[in-house]
Formats: C-alpha cells, structure tokens, sequence
C-alpha cells in the first residue's frame, strides 16, 4: 500500500475517533450524570431513614462491597449457601473468552498465581485459536465459495453482468451470514436472558467482534443448564469464523480489483503505446521501398518520377507545377504543401463542421480537416478523376466510405496528435493521395495517369460542374455503382494505368448531381481517394507481407475481388483506429502489425 | 482424496486438541481462584453481618441500597466521596472508549448506558473494526519491510547466513525487542503511576490489553484524582496502538518464519499472505526472492492448496 493512502487511512481512523468519542459523550454524559444523581439521593435517604450508620460504615462498606463484585462476587445474592462461580462451566467459558479474546471481565482471576496462569494461557490459546478460526473459516469459505459459485452461475446464465453478480453474491452471503449468526442468537438470547432486543443484539455485536465489555454476558445468571454456555461458546467460534472469512472474501475481491484495475491501466498504456509504435512502424514501411518490387511497372514509374521531382525541387522549379514536386522523396508531400493546405484548411474546417452538423466535434473537423485538404489541394491541382474511383471504393461500403472519409481526415487529425514525424508522413499521405490522383497530370511521364491528367485537365476547365460534383462525392457516398462506367471498378489498384485508361470519359458526367446542399467546397473528395489509392498501391506494393497480414482479417467478408480487400483493409485501419480510440471499451490486445477488428465493428 | 481427508483429519484433531486445551485451563483456573473466592464471600458476609448488628438497617434496606450502588459502580460511577467530579464521559475518556471499542479490547470499565449509546456503538462497531483492522494491516506490512525483509535480506548479504537461520534470529531478536519495548518498559510505568498496581499486575494488563482482551479488572487512569488525566488515558490509547500493530508484526514475522521452514506446510495451516510482493521496494528484491525460493522448495510439502486460508479468493 503506498504511504499517501496509508497516511490517509490513519487521519481516517484518528478521524473516525473523535467523531466516535464526540457522540459517546453527547449520549452518555447526561445519562451518567443523572445515575449520579440518583444514587446520591438514594445514600442520602439511606443516611437519613438509617441514622446510626455514620457515612464512614458506609463508605467501607461499600468499598469492600464493590471491591468484592470486582472480583465477580455475585453479592446481590445474600444466600449463605455458596456456589462458586468458578464451577467448571463458567472456567471453561472464561477461558473461550480468554482465547478467542473477548475478554468479558465479569470473571477474571484475582490471584497472582491466577494472573500469571492466565498470561502465559493466553500467549499459547490466542495463536492456536486463531490457527484453529482459520482452518474453520477456511472449510466455511470453501462452502459458503461453493454456493456463491453456484448462485452466481445460477444468476450469470439469465445474462447478469458479471460485477453485478459478484456484488449480489457478496451481499447475500453476508445476509445469509447475518441471518445465522447475528439474527438468530439475538433472538434466543432475547428470550433466554430477558433482555430487551436491543440489549440482546447490542451483546451479540459487542461479543462478535470481539470487543467483550462485559456489561452483559450471556450464561452469567444461570447456575443451572449447563449446556448454555458450552453452546455461547461454539456460537462465538462460528460466528467469529464466518465474519472472518467474509472479511477476508472481501479484502481478496478488493485486492483483486485493484491488481485489475492496476493490469487494466497497464493494458490501456500499452495500448497506447503499441499503437504508437505501430504507426511509426507504418510509417516507416511507407518510407522503405521494397527492393524486390522492381518488375512492377508502377512502381518503377513512380521512383522515376519521384527522382525527376526530386531533381525538380533541387532546381527550384516548384510552383505551378507544384504538383510534380507535391510528392516528396517519399511519395508524401512535401511540408511545404502540408503547411500550406493546412492553412487553407482551417478556413475550411468551420464551415465543413457548421454543415455537417451532428457526429463528433473532432472527427467533423477532422474529417473536414483532411477532407478540405484534399479538397485544396485537387482545387490546387484540378485534381478530380480519382473521384471515380473513389465512387468505386464507395460503392461497395457506403460505410467504409464514409469512415473512410472520415478516417483519412480523422488520420490527419489523430496523426497530429502522434509524433510530429508521423503526422507529417500522414497528412502528406493523405495529401499525397490527393496529389497523386493528379499529379500525373501534366509533365509527369505516367502514361497511366494520362486520363486522369485528361481528367484533370477537364475538370480544371469546369470548376462549377465539378464543385457541384464533387460535392455530392461529399455527402452522398455511396454512389450508385451503375452510373459510374464499369469495368474494374473496383478492384486493381495495381496498376493504375489500366483503370484509368479503361475510364472514358471525364467523371463528371455519370455523376448525379442532384445536390440539395449548396456546397461551399468545391474540392474532390474523389481526388483524395485516388490518391489514398495511389498510396495504397504504393503501400501494398512496397510492404505487402504486412499488408496482406493486415488483410486477413477484413478480407472474406467483404469482396471477391483480391485488390478491393486490401484496399479497404487499409481503409478500415484508419476507422478502426479512430473508433477503437473513440470507444476505450473491449479493446484488443495490440499485435504488431495491429490487425483490424473484426467488420462487425463496422457493422455495429 | 486423501490429502482432503488428511486436512479434515488434521482440523478434527485441531479443534479435538483446542478443547482439551480449554478444559485444562479450566480445571487450572478453578483450582487456583476457587479458594480465594470463598474467603472473599466469607468477609463480605461477615462485614455485612457486622453492619447490621451495629445499626438500625435491616437487611432488605442495605440490600435495595447495595444494589443501586452496585448498579450505579456497574456503569463506573462510585458513590465514594472522594471520587473526583471527573466524568467517565469526558472527551478523553470518550476517545478512549471509543478506541477500546475499536480495536476490540473492550474493557467494559465504562459501558454505553443509554439505548441509543448501545445502538450507536453497534454501528460504530461494525464500521470501526474492519477500519482499524485495515489500518493496522496496512500500517504493519509497510513496517514489515522495514523491521523484517531489510535486515533479513542486510543479514543475508553482509553476513552471508542461509535465510532460514536468517529469519530464525531476525525472529527471536524481534520478540525480545517487542518484550522489552511494550510489556516490560510500560510494565514498569504504570506500576509507578498507578498506586495500586504491582509490577505483576501491570505486566498483566499489559498483556491483557495488547492481545486485545480486556477484561476490564485493570483499567489505567481510573483512579481518583489522577493527574493529567486526559493526557494520560490519551497516551496509553497511542500505546495500544502502536501495541498491537508490533503484536501484529511479530504474529506475521511469526507465520513468515514458519512457512519458510515449513511448519505450516506440515500443519497444513494456511500459509502466510503472499500479496506483500505487490510493495515489495527494489532494495530488498533480493531477499524477497530467495525467501520466495525457499518458500517454493517448502511448497511441495503441501500437497492440498485449498488449506489455504488466501484461496478463498476468486
């Protein structure tokens, strides 16, 4: 236990001291006072009815008097026939108040020898009793475990949860305690003793605890049934061993707890932390290429391109064809284009928030956040065609899509919260999606992307058709897969270059446009998409093993198509972290890669 | 099967034993007290007598008058003159009730006379005592590393004695410090303080009072016209305290030591608590583990766990 709470459980029972004391003394001290009275009254009558007693006989009378009731004379009694009360009956029960330390008092032994007997009976009864209360309490709580058990399988198969039951469990079984142990004798001792209820269960209490004042003991009276006390006794042995393994129930359940709370905490925090190291782990794997990647025609076109640009930057020549150097060495966008849609953002992100209205602040933002980074950014670079295939991921899960959504920007979001590095490599990656739909625009040597820069270039030219366009990308997600031209939809990433040939025309067209909503930002949620598409490839090329890890998972449930899974799989990353960091509830254990729960969380 | 046999065979003999223990004491007890309560009966008729004879009171008025004065001393209220004017219920006396009450001494001296006074100190009772018994729990496992896993382990690596000689030393060291420290010394103070008690009486009560009995024959404080007497009956509250928290020490150094050299084991007794770990300090992890291996080497000596009196957990 650390010392705070140590410190603190002391000034709680010094604490609860004072209180105890203070209202001891409110009740009692009037009581006290008037029993003075009283027998200052009665010694006076006494006096006066009886004048040839001087108040000396008296006092000495009544001194050795009192002194004799000290030593447990019964003096109330004037019967010259004299029964000890030391007969065997009573020894016997003083000695169980002795051992199992009680300490009644109403007999205790006045001799030396008696004294002294009494010390060193003690220092050998008390440990063998409390050896003796362990192992019957230890029999008892096997028991009393076993019923508990049995209610509380009784109780968990009607579908209570678990804590609920272990809490019922512990009460009843202390009732059921209670019942036996404290009601009953209450009762008996009631009827026995003649006393009154309360003084009955004020005895029972008083002896249970062991505390024993001795004001009143049960068996004193009676000289005749010999088996009372015997009886007392056995009940104290039992009631004492049935509290005290109760207590010690409790004290395991608590401790229990606290090493689960304690494991639970160590759990979250290595969660945390797992999760952490996994997307710089990601991170990472966007940045290593993977040398063994290198017949892929995309790929290499890419690390082309990446070196043109790059010779590009080094020249300076980055501007309005800021595209070409969008993507940095790593395929990400460069800090610059970070910062500076970042900027252009937050004009966006209110309004995106004020008309999305419902759902988390932070996810809106977020998701308005990366979202008008996209949208800036395609604007920037008149990017759209990746709408249509956006529309093709889309289609498939209308859910997926808009966690997709919301988890790209959600990423962004999440990811500024990470590590610096790793934010910058994920809002680039998000950028760098929505760059790479277009980048392949003009100048860049991708024959692949040459729809799309046709795409590009078309959509540049119609900034309204493609507000509205993109717009509706947007808020309708799931976009109904006919209208969009066929073919792969879906599927193939890998290459690019096939899809967006087969694509024929300009996306814009095929898209219903029906937009209630006036959409203040134009930007293509699409050319976001692609790019995350373009990533995507780049990812699942340049660290499949983990990838396709990741896909297991994920992959039956949704597609036939073998590319399509894994896109999504990505997709679902991203949500699946932002829910699973939205809900702290059933999180599951990290493995490194993290693989992605079950759909049923995108199902829920 | 057998080994369950073997433990209900073993707590059969147990409580068989125990009982016999009592009916000793008993006979001892009687033996010993019988006679001198005989002669104390005799005095008191004899003075009873005396009183009569030398007065008009006849028996039934001395006897209604002896029993308001009993009853009245019952509840610590003498009617002799040169009783002080102190009150029983005084704040000190009051918190000194109160702790008797709560750490289940009990000494009965004074008793709660009203009914809501006896009400109240049934709840009070039944909050207090598993709070003092958590404190003292508590308080005494962080000494424990103190007093007993530090030197044992400084013991072990200075000196370089095997654990259990370790602890088997540790342990008689212990006890003779908590003799000297809480029954002989004390002993020795209240023997000065209060008048009517011997040296032998004061061991006895503290003995008494420590293992938490109380019979209440002894009660410090309680004379007439004791000076400080707040101050006083505040001081032996701390002293039981701090009392039975070594009480408590020594019991567990005890049970330690036991379960290292195997007696509970053989007993089958429950075993000492192994929760300590969770505080065990980085300093003394190394005695800790070697008392642990022993324990472990102990361990197979045990063959039914449920014995334990910490399986009752879930």
């Amino acid at each position: 236990m650390r010392c705070p709470t140590l410190l603190a459980l002391l000034a709680g029972v010094m604490l609860y001291l004072v209180m105890g004391a203070l209202v001891f003394r409110y009740w009692e001290s009037p009581m006290e006072s008037k029993e003075h009275e009283k027998l200052l009254c009665t010694t006076r009558d006494f006096l006066g009815n009886h004048s040839c007693v001087t108040a000396q006989n008296l006092s000495d009378l009544i001194k050795s008097v009192v002194k004799a009731v000290e030593a447990g004379l019964d003096v109330k009694h004037s019967s010259t026939n004299f029964t000890s009360r030391w007969d065997l009956a009573s020894a016997f029960f003083f000695c169980g108040t002795i051992i199992t330390t009680i300490g009644f008092g109403n007999l205790s032994p006045r001799t030396k020898w008696g004294q002294l007997f009494c010390v060193c009976y003690a220092l050998v009864g008390i440990p063998m009793f409390g050896f003796l209360l362990a192992g019957v309490g230890d029999h008892m709580g096997t028991g009393l475990r076993k019923a508990v058990w049995k209610m509380e399988t009784l109780f968990l198969k009607r579908r209570v949860s678990p804590t609920y039951v272990r809490i019922m469990s512990a009460v009843l079984s202390i009732l059921i305690g209670c019942l036996i142990f404290l009601a009953v004798p209450t009762l008996v001792f009631k009827e026995v003793e003649d006393w009154s209820f309360l003084e009955a269960l004020y005895f029972v209490v008083i002896t249970l605890t062991t505390v024993g004042f001795g004001d009143y003991v049960a068996g004193a009276n009676r000289r005749d049934g010999d088996l009372f006390k015997p009886l007392v006794w056995l009940w104290i042995v039992f009631g004492l061993a049935y509290f005290a393994s109760i207590l010690t129930m409790i004290g395991n359940w608590l401790r229990v707890l606290s090493k689960k709370t304690r494991a639970e905490m160590e759990e979250l925090r290595a969660h945390a932390t797992d999760w952490t190291q996994n997307i710089q782990n990601m991170s990472m794997d966007f940045r290593i290429p993977n040398p063994l990647d290198l017949n892929d025609p995309f790929l290499l076109q890419r690390r082309r391109w990446k070196r043109s640009t790059r010779r590009r930057v080094r020249r300076g020549a980055l501007g309005h064809h800021g595209r070409q150097g969008v993507i940095g060495e790593n395929g990400h966008l460069p800090n610059r284009w970070v910062s500076h849609t970042r900027s252009m953002t937050r004009l966006e992100v209110r309004n995106e928030g004020t008309r999305l209205g419902p759902g988390a602040d932070s996810r809106v933002s977020a998701r308005s956040e990366g979202r008008s980074l996209g949208r800036t950014l395609a604007r920037s670079l008149s990017m759209p065609a990746a709408r249509s295939v956006m529309e093709l991921d889309y289609v498939r899960d209308p859910v997926a899509m808009m966690m997709l959504q919301g988890e790209s920007a959600f990423e962004s979001k999440s990811l500024s919260e990470s590590p610096e590095s790793d934010s910058r490599s994920e809002v680039s990656s998000s950028d760098s999606h929505t760059s790479d739909m277009c980048t392949p625009g003009q100048g860049i040597t991708f024959a692949s992307f040459d729809a799309s820069g046709s795409l590009c270039t078309g959509e540049r030219g119609s900034q309204g058709g493609s507000r509205q366009v993109f717009f509706q990308e947007d808020i309708r997600f799931p976009v109904p897969l006919q209208q969009l031209p066929k073919s792969h939809n879906p599927t193939k990433p890998i290459p690019m270059s096939p899809i967006f040939s087969v694509k024929p025309m300009p996306l814009p067209m095929p898209l219903p446009m029906p937009l209630p909503m006036p959409l203040p930002m134009p930007t293509p949620p699409g050319c976001k998409m692609l790019d995350f598409f373009g990533e995507n490839l780049a990812y699942i090329d340049e660290s499949s093993d983990t990838l396709s890890d990741r896909n297991q998972p994920v992959e039956g449930a949704v597609s036939p198509r073998p590319r399509k899974p894994r896109r999504r799989s990505i997709r679902r990353q991203l949500p699946h972290r932002s829910t699973l960091k939205e809900r702290d509830s059933d999180m599951q254990p990290p493995s490194n890669p993290p693989t992605p729960p079950p759909l049923s969380h995108l199902r829920d | 099967m057998s080994s369950w046999y073997k433990s209900w065979i073993l707590l059969t003999g147990f409580i068989l034993f125990y009982v016999a223990y009592l009916l000793f004491g008993a006979f001892v007890f009687s033996t010993i007290e019988r006679p001198v309560e005989d002669k104390l009966k005799r005095d008191i008729q004899v003075l009873k007598e005396e009183f009569l004879n030398q007065s008009c009171v006849n028996a039934t008025s001395l006897e209604h008058f002896l029993e308001g004065v009993l009853q009245a001393n019952k509840y610590g209220i003498s009617i002799l003159p040169n009783s002080s004017a102190s009150s029983n219920w005084d704040l000190a006396s009051s918190l000194f009730f109160a702790n008797t009450l709560v750490t289940t001494v009990g000494y009965g001296h004074t008793t709660p006379l009203s009914d809501t006074g006896k009400a109240f100190s049934i709840f009070y009772a039944l909050l207090g005592v598993p709070f003092t018994m958590l404190v003292l729990t508590a308080c005494v496992q962080r000494l424990m590393h103190l007093v007993t896993y530090g030197p044992i382990s400084m013991c072990r690596q200075k000196i370089g004695l095997e654990p259990l000689a370790a602890t088997a030393i540790h342990f008689a060291i212990l006890l003779l410090v908590v003799v000297l420290g809480f029954f002989v010394v004390p002993a020795v103070v209240f023997s000065y303080i209060e008048d009517t008690w011997s040296f032998l009486d004061a061991i006895y009560f503290c003995f008494i009072t420590l293992c938490t009995i109380g019979l209440g024959d002894y009660v410090p404080g309680e004379k007439p016209g004791q000076n400080f007497r707040s101050l006083y009956k505040i001081s032996v509250m701390v002293y039981l305290f701090v009392g039975l928290m070594m009480m408590y020490l020594v019991l567990r150094a005890f049970h330690r030591m036991a379960d290292l050299h195997g007696l509970t084991s053989f007993f089958q007794l429950p075993h000492c608590d192994e929760d300590i770990e969770e505080d065990k300090e980085p300093i003394i992890e190394a005695g800790h583990e070697d008392q642990h291996e022993a324990e472990d080497s102990a361990k197979p000596l045990d063959p039914a766990s449920q014995t334990s009196y910490n399986t009752i957990n879930r």
